[in-house]
């Protein structure tokens, strides 16, 4: 053993805690330790140390269990709510939009005819067509967005 | 259990809040060293894990990842508090500030919360221990954590936790030495 030995072997205890020893290094530190009062105190004190660190324990409520158990319930609850919400939500979007495909050539020929009734110009009832069109899907992604910020906000606070 | 976390199953998240209540505690005092601070964040965990239970893997230790959301709680927690101590709380080991116990000298939050013969001697320590160390050593000795799992827990470097870990257990045995446990 060199003369820094007890630094060395102070290194060697701290890492038999933290991280483990290898067989030749044991080995070495046993034989140091026999030897050695100084660092087998050091060794000692180390075992205390730790003993008496996880001997601590906390006190625990058990009242809180039960209130988180509670808490838990109460938020499982409201995101099966919101997500039959959104579900009903992503649902009409669907429908409106299939709806809005299938009567597409109908709404056509209405703003072609109400076009022509009202002396519009092509430009005019054409606009008047899509803003129509594209209305229901506007709306809903509007909601649906403000939902979503909604929420961010709520997990936020 | 991933397939009962991504659905929320609420039979399931009883039984994990029964199973991991003490070390999840444990846990997070540590990491306050408050204890209405500890149960708070107790609380914000669970509803986090209810509400992230898909994102939960299976090849993952089920306390890692829990841990993992506890402390970004704690993290975000005393951030929303106290903001100016932001920094610190990112470096916890330079500055020393981060998470600690509002009163080091009396060490009477981490007397509270301990139960035990050795109580106060080790509530002094803790006291005096700063919050990135008594993570460590509660993650390697309370939880017996592979020293991997515990970089993966803190989001830090592997030798960041060994160097911690080495630093906190030399604090501990000066302090409990002094005290002659």
């Amino acid at each position: 053993m060199r003369e820094e030995g007890h630094e060395w072997a102070l290194q060697l205890i701290d890492k038999m805690q933290v991280e483990g020893l290898t067989a030749a290094e044991r080995v070495e530190l046993e034989a140091h330790l026999e030897s050695c009062a100084h660092c087998q105190k050091l060794a000692h004190q180390t075992e205390q140390a730790l003993r008496a660190f996880r001997a601590a324990a906390p006190r625990f409520d058990s009242s809180l269990v039960l209130r988180t158990q509670m808490q838990a319930r109460v938020r499982a609850h409201e995101i099966a709510e919101n997500a039959a919400r959104l579900r009903a939500l992503w649902i009409s979007c669907a429908l409106s939009w299939v709806l809005g495909v299938v009567s597409a050539p109908l709404m056509w020929r209405g703003f072609e005819w109400l076009g022509q009734r009202l002396a519009l110009s092509r430009v005019e009832w054409i606009t008047g067509f899509a803003l129509a069109w594209i209305a229901p899907a506007v709306v809903a992604a509007a909601i649906i967005v403000w939902r979503q910020a909604e929420r961010a906000v709520g997990s936020w606070q | 259990m991933a397939r009962g976390l991504r659905r929320r199953d609420p039979a399931l998240i009883d039984y994990l809040i029964e199973q991991y209540r003490y070390r999840l505690f444990r846990y997070v005092l540590m990491l306050t060293g408050r204890r209405h601070e500890a149960e708070d964040l107790f609380q914000e965990t669970w509803i986090r894990v209810l509400e992230k239970g898909h994102q939960y893997k299976q090849r993952w230790k089920f306390e890692t990842w829990l841990f993992s959301i506890a402390r970004h709680l704690a993290i975000d927690y005393r951030r929303r508090r106290q903001p100016e101590s932001l920094d610190a709380l990112l470096q916890p080991v330079d500055s020393g500030r981060a998470l600690e116990v509002e009163d080091t000298a009396s060490a009477s939050a981490f007397e509270q919360a301990f139960q035990g013969e050795e109580a106060a001697c080790v509530a002094t320590a803790l006291a005096h221990l700063p919050a990135a160390y008594r993570e460590v050593l509660t993650l390697r000795f309370h939880e017996d954590l592979e020293l991997e799992e515990i970089a993966r827990v803190v989001d830090s470097p592997l030798s960041t936790v060994k160097s911690r870990l080495y630093r906190g257990l030399a604090m501990l045995r000066e302090w409990l030495k002094d005290m002659d446990v």
